[in-house]
């Protein structure tokens, strides 16, 4: 048995569903929610939300400032030539480099602890098309054996409900 | 716990409304009629023709161009500069508008980031092109060469490169990033082909609340970083002009100047785009009167901002009297450069001011009018900023007039014909308005909703 | 470490042209017929300006030779991405056509406009081809190119003192443009020897640098006409 999950028409029904399926015995880790939009405005929707995206961020910049400074300080004393009398490394002009890689260097940062995170890339566990068309998806994943019956009545209660067992 | 479910009110679904969504932003990928391969035979004709212009360029010499002694940058500079202006469209309506949480933008944001990443894409092909030695063109990435020799960190030019490739790459992965859900809708709705390829595309997105917190996390975080970055830009491109001694070059006001020029060109873009793509992708019901009035009212504001600048600008030149400067003054204002100084004038500022100030006409049409006014009067502006100056600089016997030749007007026009091009072929790939940011409008985030009590579940909405 | 200079006496100058040819003749700068000169194509390294002042019969003729002023304050020097143009330790704002990529900022940045750009690939018709110099390389199209001061003559008199082992003569280094002056209007040196004839001349109360106020502190000194 891979997974048994429950399609619903709006947030309310999926709140609902959600509840009962706490109240079967499952931890909020092995319940999975699917929407085609993010559905802030109710509490399933407000699951994993710490993340350290900013602090990260923040490290990439520092971390592409540390490469700004580094290519501007070694390339120009590695050669120093003297253009219109300006100093070899030359604080003005420089701040224009390492404030680019700064930023880049948060941009990168952000991007890829999203891959990471999100596990974008990763091949798909549970998913069903029709969540596409603005269904909400709840259901377990790999659920015992012995809760099979409790969870397809659990997730069947509310009225509306396409529960599939796969 | 037992859900009082009787006294709750039903919301009523939302999946019709949802599957209509659907059906209507996705039409464009599903369906391809002769309309299509039309536009791209005749667009694709003009840019391979502006190709073939630059290849005999590249094996005539550059002789073949109009430029000339003391006059070194033309056309192509101008192109440049005004293709990087034109990209601050995708900035300040992504961005800004999605840090302030402006609600009305989530239909306009993606059609905004595609003209940014496009204009760019075409802006930065430019440099290239005006090079006399385009082969060496890479000699500006800082490498290790076996020449044991850098790039000139100090030069504006060597900052150029920095900045647009750190802004191309943070407006891609700001395009990219929220392409992955509405890649997901395309994946789940077709079969064959297309299938496979928006399932590699949407990167095996399913919707969990993590994978979307992730995402709107991400897109807080690049939206406020790639707001300094594209005033850094233009700002950047301006330092091409005002580091060199040049008479009405070398002024602290080019940087701020240039910036508000660049999202004046982009607003005007982007309500140019809006328009054709309301009009033949039948997107009536999404790209709402409305969107093209808050948008015509940022184009009123900023033709004002212009205006404020080019005041501010020729005041002081005025006051100071130096006499390089009144020259070249006196060219754009009165003598051979009057006639385009005057209509870049009136596009840029009167024709905004009336069109956009006075409600009866701030239609889409007015906006199309006045967008089109503002795109050939910026182009101007970036013209009569390098041209009068240049040809007119400190020593009389060697001014010299600049005169366009053909290869130059053929690249330089047919980047018009690109970006529509490349527009066309966005469109016909991914939908160009956001499918999962419109639903997501009807969701409002937490912030806006108190917490749920044993009486109201949900919470109070308060807008 | 010498600083080299120049200094041009206008009341000696007849603007007779011999400095341009003889700049032409030396460092194989080619002739770009008058169709490209016309569209103001024409590289001459040094040039006589010429203004004409007043109508007739109140007429009056003022000219100048001008070259590259070698500045010490060079606004050409710090825009360039590839360090094509940059100063040397003698003085000299020297210009390297291989790492030319040819974006003409630095020409756009001098003030002097003494800055010339290759639009067509040099070609000298039979049997010029035969006095080109081989000390000086040929520029192919697409690169920046401006007065050296002759430096190939500068290199090779202060490699031939060295071996010789006694210091370079006030006078022995002369650019083609000196050399060829027959009213002697052009005169080159070193500026760090105070008793120099550049030096004495550019300390002279007729002497001037052109368009000055611009900050560029040139190393040609002018003197001003006195007729």
């Amino acid at each position: 048995m891979k997974a048994v999950y429950g399609l619903y028409t709006d947030g309310q029904s999926a709140q609902q569903a959600v509840n009962r399926v706490r109240a079967a015995g499952f931890a909020d880790h092995q319940i999975t929610v699917l929407s085609a939009q993010p559905m802030e405005d109710y509490e399933f929707g407000q699951v994993d939300k710490a993340t350290w995206m900013w602090r990260i961020a923040c490290i990439g910049g520092l971390a592409g400032m540390a490469t700004a400074f580094g290519l501007t300080w070694l390339t120009e004393t590695s050669w120093p030539i003297d253009v219109g009398g300006l100093p070899i490394f030359a604080w003005w002009p420089n701040l224009i480099i390492i404030f680019e890689l700064t930023m880049l260097g948060a941009i990168l940062a952000t991007v890829m602890t999203l891959v990471v995170t999100a596990g974008l890339g990763r091949s798909s566990a549970l998913y069903d098309p029709e969540v596409s068309d603005g269904k909400i998806l709840v259901g377990v994943e790999h659920p015992p054996d012995s809760a099979l019956r409790e969870l397809e009545t659990a997730l069947g209660a509310i009225p509306d409900a396409q529960v599939k067992t796969i | 716990m037992s859900e009082p479910a009787s006294r709750l009110p039903v919301p009523a679904s939302r999946l019709p409304a949802d599957q209509r969504i659907n059906s209507d932003l996705l039409r464009p990928l599903m369906h391809t009629s002769w309309r299509f391969f039309l536009l791209l035979a005749v667009f694709g004709g003009i840019v391979l023709t502006a190709f073939v212009a630059w290849m005999s360029q590249a094996y005539r010499g550059y002789g073949v161009t109009g430029i000339r002694w003391p006059v070194y940058w033309g056309f192509y500079i101008t192109s440049f500069v005004f293709w990087i202006g034109i990209s601050h469209a995708g900035t300040l309506i992504s961005a800004i508008l999605r840090l302030v949480n402006a609600g009305w933008r989530r239909p306009v944001t993606r059609c905004a980031e595609v003209i940014t990443v496009f204009a760019l894409m075409i802006g930065a092909m430019f440099p290239i092109v005006h090079l006399g030695r385009p082969w060496l063109a890479f000699w500006l990435i800082p490498y290790p060469s076996e020449r044991m020799i850098w790039p000139n960190l100090r030069s504006p030019l060597v900052w150029d490169f920095f900045a647009i490739n750190t802004y191309l790459t943070g407006s891609v992965l700001f395009l990219f990033l929220p392409m992955i859900p509405d890649f997901a809708v395309v994946r789940d709705k077709s079969t064959g082909l297309r299938h496979s390829v928006y399932r590699m595309l949407a990167l095996g997105w399913r919707g969990t609340p993590k994978q979307w917190h992730r995402l709107e996390t991400a897109m807080q975080i690049m939206a406020i970083a790639i707001i300094p970055v594209a005033v850094s830009v233009h700002t950047i491109v301006s330092f091409d002009f005002s580091m060199a001694p040049v008479p009405m070059w070398q002024t602290a006001i080019f940087g701020p100047y240039f910036v508000a020029g660049a999202i004046f060109s982009g607003i005007a873009a982007l309500l140019i785009a809006m328009a054709v793509l309301r009009r033949f992708l039948h997107l009536e019901n999404y790209l709402h009167p409305v969107h093209f009035e808050n948008l015509g009212k940022l184009l009123l504001m900023m033709a004002l901002l212009w205006g404020y600048f080019v005041f501010n600008e020729r005041l002081v030149t005025y006051y100071g009297n130096e006499p390089a400067e009144m020259a070249v003054f006196w060219r754009t204002q009165r003598e051979s450069f009057a006639p385009l100084y005057w209509t870049m004038v009136v596009c840029n500022f009167v024709l905004p001011l009336v069109l956009m100030g006075i409600r009866r006409f701030r239609t889409i049409t007015g906006c199309v009018i006045a967008s089109f006014g503002v795109v050939i009067g910026m182009w101007l502006e970036r013209f009569l900023i390098i041209v009068p100056s240049l040809g007119h600089k400190y020593l009389p016997y060697s001014f010299g007039i600049y005169r366009p030749q053909p290869v130059e007007i053929i690249i330089a026009s047919a980047t018009f014909a690109a970006m529509t091009l490349l527009y066309v072929l966005f469109a016909k790939f991914v939908p160009i308005i956001s499918i999962w940011e419109l639903k997501a409008g009807e969701h409002t985030p937490a912030v806006l909703v108190p917490p749920a009590t044993e009486e109201h579940p949900l919470g109070e909405l308060h807008l | 470490m010498p600083k080299w200079g120049m200094a041009v006496d206008l009341d000696r100058c007849t603007g007779c042209g011999a400095c341009v040819t003889a700049c032409h003749a030396e460092n194989n700068i080619s002739t770009v017929g008058a169709e490209q000169a016309a569209r103001g194509r024409a590289k001459h390294w040094i040039r006589v300006e010429r203004y004409w002042e007043g109508d007739f019969p109140d007429v009056r003729l003022k000219f100048r030779p001008v070259m590259c002023q070698q500045c010490d304050n060079a606004p050409c020097e710090p825009v360039c991405p590839t360090y094509a143009s940059h100063h040397t330790d003698d003085g000299l704002n020297a210009q390297v056509y291989n790492r030319c990529i040819g974006t003409r900022y630095c020409a756009n940045a001098c003030p002097y406009n003494v800055r010339f750009f290759d639009f067509f690939n040099p070609s000298w018709d039979k049997p010029l081809h035969l006095q080109l110099n081989p000390d000086v390389s040929l520029r192919e199209v697409g690169v920046m190119e401006k007065c050296t001061f002759c430096v190939q003559r500068i290199k090779a008199t202060t490699i031939q003192a060295k071996a010789e082992d006694r210091p370079v003569k006030d006078g022995e280094i002369q650019p083609a443009c000196a050399q060829a002056c027959p009213a002697r209007a052009l005169v080159f040196g070193d500026l760090e020897d105070p008793e120099s004839s550049v030096s004495r001349l550019s300390r002279s109360s007729r002497g001037s640098k052109l368009l000055a106020d611009l900050g560029t502190r040139p190393s040609v000194t002018y003197m001003a006409r006195q007729s």
